[in-house]
Order: structure tokens, then C-alpha cells, then sequence
């Protein structure tokens, strides 16, 4: 595996600027926190600008942009994993109180007969 | 040791050679320092296997102390401090150090590359390290453990962890760290899979132990770091305040149970696949027949592997989760089934007509059947969001995933153990004490755990250490049973210790096996193979003993 890929790495050049494009969105992070420019929107800014640079990572420093084939689909299986984890769990938050805490007269509805059971619903031992 | 009744003639290979190999790789390099430095596979494999025996012992032993504080309805021989302390530990020695790492650590290491013909794996001093980090991590939480313990429960839920005045930090940072030797092992199995098979040996000519160590590997390489980021996720919100799992600083305890079983669930599939590719090598050989559906098996591995990720939520019912998720997580945990359901049908197909041969490896494997079947059937149940309301925390949970981790990964765990124990060491162990030892483990499983499904539908809860006295005859039966079944792992460690010193040598391929791991002599040489061996057949091909009715 490595004797055919080995030899196309790129010299040191690409790496320093890939390390200076760095170094700037994580200034640019610093400086919109610090700002509060993107008000409402800041959680987004940041997230995008971190995906930019992992993204930036994973292609040069981690050499995705040379090699293709199993590597890229490593690469992908993992992000479709991190989405099912992200994905699921968000959906739970999504979902959750609502569905989970239902109004009064639904959970009266659902109590089973007995000594507390609103009025209308027959005790359990009247039933032949 | 007398030929199976299927008696097969050795193989033209076989012919001649010596019954023990006098220069082989336990005694070709002498000295502590030979094993501590060593490169070689099937040495690192005896080095884990007594590693994670060491760990076997300690964990049953905890085992033992809750099983006998269990006796009586109050207290016993502890307090209720010392009791959470001492289930805790329990379950994380049985599953960070023995469970997690032992079939792949020992076996994995071991006949990996003797099954695909290679002479050892693929980076040898990653393998090494893997060990050192085992070590490492063992002797981080051993250090907690003697300074007091912790009592959180091996899956240190939020917020027990973040508030408990034992030690769990030791113990979290311990598993951090196996959790990087966990991934060592995947990483270097998945590329010796790929780039070491032997001339002759395509990915469908693979023996299905190695299918299931592969299936393996992935779960080990994807899943583990997710734990390594949790673990350090506590770490941080506990350093710099931040607030991620801790309500009153705006995160959200529910999502610290998200995250351990996105890592956990498959966990468990990283215990029992291994042990389920050991049962599949081992049922082939002594039913003297093709594994029936070479290519079902290997893909159900696969399957399993890809669906284990998708039932973590599983874990959560009762624990504030939404409905809409919990509907999610209950249908798609029940694809498990379909895949182990795969393997167990394949597995009964190749029994059937098949001339089989009652040996100690064999036991195991009818365990391991029964036990897999019990517990996935429960496991099934369990799944059902309805009913797990009414067993959650109760121990029919407990007895649930006892069945599936005891009964399948350490029935699994044996079975490999007793089956290969001739290839590591060349000596054959007593057939009769084997049999008695296996008797003994199947029968005090059993009446260790079936109580236990009682106890748990009567609605006994797990995790307390005295319990109303309706409930006291179930348990002494549960411990009665825990005392057979820890005679049976002893009756198991003094045969298999003894045949090392007295038995007698079992030549190259004393159960006429036509698994390629046995293409070698025992003990094997230091290089695996004196000459390179040639792979003309499948490798859980009997069809010429079998005629008209094999290669299916
Ligand atoms: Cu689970």
C-alpha cells in the first residue's frame, strides 16, 4: 500500500498554508465570539467555520485529497455514523417533553379503573 | 486421545511429522525479557490469555462476594457502600478487561494470521503496544480499586459519576486507556485481513472465525473513540465547568447515556461475534461438515456489526428519552435478531446429519447455543418498549445479558480455549475432567441465572444488597448455582493447567480438523510454518467425507 502512495505527497509548502488557513479561521472564530457580530446566529458561524477546517484537516494534513478508493470510503462510513449519532440524539431533544408529558385528560384516559379513576370509567370488578 | 469416529486420514502434510515440535515459538527465545520485547503473534496471544484469565479470576471472585452477600435478605458480609463498590468492580474487570479484549486479544492474535497463512500480523509492535496498553489501563483502574473503589456502576452514568465521593476517576481514565488498546487490535486486524492473505486465500475463502474478527475490528475502530470522547467530555465539564451533561449549567444527563451506549451496545457484539466466529470453526470440525451457508455466516457478521449501531437508544426507555425515539430504538434493535437468527439456523443446518463427535469443545458449543437462544430471546423481549418498562433495572435485565455475555462469550471463550488449546502448547488435556469441567459450568450457569429471570418478573430490582425475604429462596438457588458454576471454571483451570505438565503430545491436528490453522505443527515454529502450506480446499471442507451430501 504505501510504496504506490507514498510518492505523491506534496512538498511543505502546501502544508504551511494549509496550517496559516488554520491559524486565520480560528482567529476568525476568536474575533466573532468576542464581537458578537453574528448575534443569534453565532452557534451556526462557529459550527460552519469548524467544519471548514476539519474539513481542511482531513483533506491535506490527513492526505484524503492524494489517496482515494478505501480511505475515502472510511471517511464516509464515519461521518454517516457521527450523523446517526448526532441525528438520533437530536431527534430525542426534538421530541422529547411533549410526547413524553401528555396533557392530563390523556393520561386519565389511560389510568387503569379503580379507587382515583375519574368519573364515567366503570371499577374494574363490575366487568362479568 | 483416540480419532473422532469420522476418523480422517491425515493430511499428505501431516504425514511423518513429529507429535511435538521440540524448537517451537514457546521455547525458540528464552528469558522475561524475550516475552516482554517479543514481536511474535502467537506469544502476545499467550501473553493476553494470561492477562484476561487473571482478569476472569478476579472478576468471579467479586462475583462470588456479591453472589454471597446476596444469601441472606440483609445484610451479610458487607455494607451497602461496599456492595456498590464491589458490583461495580465486578463489571468492570468482567468487560473492560476480559470480555472486551479476551477471544480477540488471545484467539484473534493467535490464529488470525495462521488461518490466512501469514507469518504474523500486519504491525507486529502495534500489537505489542496493545498489550503494554492493556497493562497500562488495567493497572490505572487496579489503583482506584485498591484506593477505594467506585460505586457507580461500570457505566458510570451522570450524574453518579460527576458527584460520587469514591474514586471513579482512576477507573474512567483506566478504560480510556483499554479503549485505545482496543482500537490497536481492530486497526491492526482490519490490515492484515487486507494485505497478508496468503496465495489462495480470497476474502470468500476465509475461515469464518476470521470473518467474525474482522466484522469485529470495524465495530472496535468506529465505536471505541465515541467512549474515549465521552469519557473526556466528564473530564471537561468537570475541569472547566462547561455545561454538558450537568442541567444546571444548560446540558443534559440523558445525552451522557446517548453517547456510553452509542459506544457500549456495540460492545457487546464486540464480546460475542468473536466468540460466535469460535463456535462456528469449532461446530464445523466435530459435526465433521461443511458450515452450511459459508457466505450467510460471514455477512451475518457484517450485518450484525452494521445493525448493532443502531439500537443504542435501546438502553434509555426509562430514562426520559422521547417516545418517538424509544418507537425507533425498539423496532431497530430487533434486527439484531434477524442476523443472529442467520447464524443459529446456519449453525443447526450444519449439525444436521452431520457425524458429530462429543468432545469438550463440543459442550460448549450446545451451550453456547442454548445460552444464545435464551438470552436473544430475552434480549427480544426486552427490546419491546411495553415490557421493558416493567423489567428495566430489575434482574431479568441482569439475567438477560448474562446469558448473552457469560453464556455466549465465555461458552464461546471456552469452546476456542479447549479447542485450540492442543495447537498453542501441543498437549492434549483429559477428555474426561474437560467433559466434567464443561458439565459443570453449563449446569451452574444455568441454575445461577434461570432464578434470576424469576427474581427479576417478581419485580426484584438489581443493584441492592438486601431484599424483602419473598424473594430469599430464588436467591440462595442463584447462589447455589454461582458455587457450581465457579467449581466448574476451577475443575476447567486445573485440566488445562495439568495437561501442560503431564499430558500427552497431541500432534499436529488431533481433531482432524480441516481449519487452515491447523495446517501447521504444534506448538507452531517461531515463523507459523517450517514450509509454506498450500490451500487446495474450503476451509470448513468434509465433502469428500460426506458424499452426496455436502457443499451446500
Ligand atoms: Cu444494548
Amino acid at each position: 500500500m504505501s510504496a504506490e502512495t507514498e510518492h505523491k505527497h506534496a512538498g511543505p509548502g502546501r502544508y504551511v498554508a494549509v496550517w496559516i488557513a488554520l491559524l486565520l479561521f480560528t482567529a476568525l472564530t476568536v474575533a466573532l465570539g468576542r464581537s458578537h457580530l453574528a448575534g443569534s446566529w453565532g452557534l451556526p458561524v462557529a459550527l460552519a467555520i469548524a467544519v471548514v477546517k476539519s474539513t481542511l484537516v482531513v483533506l491535506f494534513f490527513m492526505h484524503l485529497w492524494d489517496h482515494g478508493g478505501a480511505n475515502r470510503l472510511v471517511l464516509a462510513t464515519a461521518l454517516v455514523f457521527v450523523a446517526l449519532l448526532i441525528g438520533l440524539v437530536l431527534l430525542d431533544s426534538a421530541t422529547r417533553f411533549p410526547l413524553a408529558d401528555p396533557p392530563t385528560e390523556a393520561t386519565m384516559r389511560l389510568m387503569p379503573p379503580g379507587p382515583g379513576a375519574p368519573p364515567g370509567v366503570e371499577p374494574a370488578a363490575a366487568r362479568p | 486421545m483416540s480419532p473422532s469416529p469420522a476418523s480422517i486420514p491425515p493430511a499428505p502434510a501431516d504425514a511423518g511429522a513429529p507429535l511435538y515440535l521440540e524448537r517451537n515459538y514457546l521455547n525458540a527465545r528464552r528469558g522475561l525479557w524475550s516475552w516482554l520485547t517479543t514481536l511474535d503473534h502467537k506469544r502476545i496471544g499467550v501473553m493476553y490469555l494470561v492477562l484476561t484469565s487473571a482478569a476472569l479470576f478476579l472478576g468471579g471472585i467479586f462475583a462470588m462476594l456479591l453472589r454471597i452477600e446476596l444469601l441472606t435478605p440483609g445484610p451479610t458480609i458487607m455494607s451497602a457502600l461496599a456492595y456498590n463498590r464491589t458490583f461495580t468492580l465486578h463489571g468492570v474487570v468482567m468487560i473492560f478487561l476480559f470480555m472486551i479484549p479476551a477471544i480477540p486479544g488471545i484467539f484473534g492474535n493467535f490464529f488470525l494470521p495462521l488461518m490466512i497463512g501469514a507469518r504474523d500480523v500486519a504491525f507486529p509492535r502495534l500489537n505489542l503496544l496493545s498489550v503494554y496498553l492493556y497493562l497500562t489501563g488495567a493497572a490505572i483502574a487496579l489503583y482506584g480499586m485498591i484506593h477505594g473503589g467506585a460505586d457507580t456502576g461500570w457505566t458510570f452514568y451522570t450524574p453518579y459519576s460527576t458527584t460520587t465521593v469514591t474514586m471513579v476517576w482512576p477507573i474512567l481514565l483506566g478504560a480510556f486507556v483499554l479503549g485505545m488498546g482496543s482500537i490497536v487490535t481492530g486497526l491492526n486486524f482490519i490490515v492484515t485481513v487486507h494485505t497478508l492473505r496468503a496465495p489462495g486465500i480470497g476474502f470468500m475463502r476465509m475461515p469464518l472465525f476470521v470473518w467474525a474478527l474482522y466484522a469485529t475490528s470495524i465495530i472496535q475502530v468506529l465505536a471505541t473513540p465515541v467512549l474515549g470522547i465521552t469519557l473526556l467530555l466528564v473530564a471537561v465539564e468537570n475541569v472547566f465547568g462547561f455545561g454538558i451533561f450537568d442541567p444546571a449549567r444548560g446540558g443534559d444527563p440523558v445525552l451522557f447515556q446517548h453517547m456510553f451506549w452509542f459506544y457500549s451496545h456495540p460492545a457487546v457484539y464486540i464480546m460475542i461475534l468473536p466468540a460466535m466466529g469460535a463456535i462456528t470453526e469449532v461446530l464445523s470440525a466435530f459435526a465433521r461438515k461443511n458450515t452450511f451457508g459459508y457466505r450467510a455466516v460471514a455477512f451475518s457478521s457484517l450485518g450484525i456489526a452494521f445493525v448493532g449501531f443502531f439500537t443504542w437508544g435501546h438502553h434509555l426507555f426509562t430514562s426520559g428519552q422521547s417516545t418517538v425515539d424509544a418507537g425507533i430504538f425498539g423496532v431497530l434493535s430487533m434486527f439484531v435478531g434477524i442476523f443472529t437468527a442467520i447464524k443459529i439456523f446456519n449453525w443447526t443446518a450444519t449439525l444436521y446429519r452431520g457425524s458429530i463427535a462429543i468432545r469438550t469443545p463440543f459442550i460448549y458449543v450446545i451451550a453456547f447455543l442454548f445460552f444464545l437462544l435464551f438470552g436473544g430471546m430475552t434480549g427480544i423481549a426486552l427490546a419491546t418498549v411495553a415490557l421493558d418498562v416493567h423489567w428495566q433495572d430489575t434482574y431479568f435485565v441482569v439475567a438477560h445479558f448474562h446469558f448473552i455475555m457469560v453464556g455466549g462469550t465465555v461458552a464461546g471463550f471456552l469452546a476456542a480455549l479447549t479447542y485450540w488449546w492442543p495447537k498453542m502448547f501441543g498437549k492434549s488435556y483429559s477428555e474426561r475432567w474437560g467433559i466434567v469441567g464443561a458439565t459443570l459450568i453449563f449446569l451452574g450457569f444455568n441454575f445461577t441465572f434461570i432464578p434470576q429471570f424469576l427474581l427479576g418478573n417478581e419485580g426484584m430490582p438489581r443493584r441492592y444488597y438486601s431484599y424483602p425475604v419473598r424473594f430469599w429462596p430464588l436467591n440462595v438457588a442463584s447462589t447455589a448455582g454461582a458455587s457450581v458454576l465457579a467449581l466448574g471454571f476451577l475443575v476447567v483451570l486445573a485440566t488445562l493447567l495439568l495437561s501442560l505438565k503431564y499430558g500427552k503430545p497431541a500432534g499436529p491436528n488431533p481433531w482432524g480438523s480441516r481449519g487452515y490453522e491447523w495446517k501447521t505443527l504444534s506448538p507452531p515454529p517461531e515463523g507459523n510454518f517450517l514450509t509454506q502450506p498450500t490451500y487446495p480446499r474450503m476451509p470448513h471442507d468434509y465433502d469428500d467425507l460426506n458424499p452426496g451430501r455436502g457443499g451446500h
